[in-house]
Formats: structure tokens, sequence, C-alpha cells
């Protein structure tokens, strides 16, 4: 499901469980803006024209679609680097760990990890209205590492993904006590 | 006239200079390589049309009939 996907520091072997990014609502609404000044740029197109007959033959015809052009061109970069802000606000859990991919305009990046078995607690929080309808929300994963929390935000179906976790971090658990199981007998 | 050529290269230059900053991002941390590489093209597709009709319509504006008029 996941053979396309690539991050950085992926390692041979690792399999990719869940792919994460904040809910389509979320870059709805970042988008809202751009949608607002398209319907405004049109209506203000139409509006010189009805207000007078003979604008498409003044001068100031060409300078209303200059304008609105170089808007456009302007909207464009910005419907981008919405984009870009929320397609590189990744969360990835794999069999191994979680990793947090986070993108803050265009120089700040930051990639944290957290191995599965230093998870000590995972929740999840739906709050307020919208939210509960299109069922996205937080989740917040305890640690015992210096870092102590980790949280994803806004994303899609919190409870399942809590409950992979959860179960992903038991297994991860179980196998390393037997590991450790077989160390201690001197088996390994 | 010059002023305004001259004004208006400063725009276009903020404008592929954004423009240099989304490719970067698109081709450098592709998560998705597939997924880039359609909004690559989409992205170039759309910059290319809008910026060569915004030249066109830059030259279209007669700029002295419109300063004259204030």
């Amino acid at each position: 499901m996941y053979e396309e996907i690539h991050f950085p520091g992926q390692q041979k072997g690792e399999e990719i469980l869940l792919l994460l990014r904040r809910h389509w609502f979320i870059l709805f609404m970042r988008l809202f803006f751009v949608i607002i000044s398209i319907i405004v740029l049109a209506a203000a197109y139409f509006l010189f024209g009805d207000l007078n007959s003979n604008f498409q033959e003044s001068t100031f015809y060409n300078l209303l679609v200059f304008g609105e052009s170089l808007a456009m061109l302007f909207l464009w970069n910005f419907f981008f680097i919405l984009w870009i802000d929320y397609y590189l606000d990744v969360w990835i859990v794999t069999n191994e760990r979680v990793i947090n991919i986070e993108q803050k305009g265009f120089f700040n990046r930051n990639i944290s990890e957290l191995k599965l078995t230093k998870i000590q607690d995972v929740t999840s929080e739906i709050n307020g209205f919208i939210p509960t309808v299109l069922n996205y929300g937080n989740i917040c994963v305890q640690t015992a590492s210096e870092v102590g929390r980790f949280t994803f935000y806004q994303i899609p179906n919190p409870n399942y993904v809590k409950n992979v976790i959860v179960k992903l971090q038991e297994k991860a658990n179980a196998e390393e006590g037997r590991e450790l199981g077989k160390t201690v007998r001197g088996e390994l | 006239m010059g002023i305004i050529t001259l004004f208006y290269l400063l725009i276009i230059i903020i404008f592929l200079a954004i423009g240099a900053g989304i490719i970067f991002h698109l081709l450098r941390y592709k998560i998705n390589r597939r997924v880039a590489g359609i909004m690559f093209i989409i992205y170039i597709s759309g910059s290319l049309i809008f910026l060569v009709s915004n030249i066109i319509f830059f030259r279209s504006v007669n700029w002295n009939q419109i300063f004259s008029n204030f």
C-alpha cells in the first residue's frame, strides 16, 4: 500500500503501516482565502463591466485584466505554498517506530522519531463540533525519553490510529521481553 | 514607463523566487515521488501560462494614457 512512500532515514526492511496527514478539512480551511480571492476577482471583473457598458473599450479595461492576472499569479504560488505545507507535514507509523516530519514555512523542517518500545501512553482527543462530525483530532503519545510528548495534529480517525499504535507497542514490548529472556537464559 | 517596467520586473523576480522555493520543496522532500512529480508538472505548466499571459497583459496596457489621466 505504501510502496511509493519514502522518508528520510528509512531503514531496509522497515514496513510502513500508517501514513498520516492532517484531515482534508484543514487544507480546505487554509485554501478558503484563495477561493474567496478568486471569487472577489471574478466579481470585480463582472462588476466593472456592468457599471459601465463601454468599459471594455476604455483604457482601464486592460489595466483591470492585468491587475487580476497579476493577482492570480501570486494566488497560484500561495496555493502551492499551502499545499506543500500540508503535504510535507506527515506522521509515519512503521513496524519499528513512529516518525514525525513537520514543515513550518519554507525554511523550518523538524524530523523526530520514537521507538515503539519507548511509548508509555497513547491518548486520542476529538474536540469541537466540526472535528466530531468529520472524525478528526489529535493523538498524544507519551514517552519516557527527553522529548516527552509526541503529538499528531488534526489527523483523520484518531481512535483507530490510537488502537493501531497501542497494538504495535504491545507487540514490540512482547518481542523485546522475549529477546531479553533469551539473553538472560544464555540462548543468544 | 521605465519605472513601471522596473517595478514590474521586481514583482516578477519576487514571483520567480517564491516559485524556485516551491520547486525546491517539491523535488527535494518528495515523500511520494508520483504525487510530487504530478504536482511539479501542474505547477510548472500553470506558472508558465499565468506568467506568459501576465506579460502579454502588461504590454497591452497603455501606461502613458493611464498616467496622463491623473
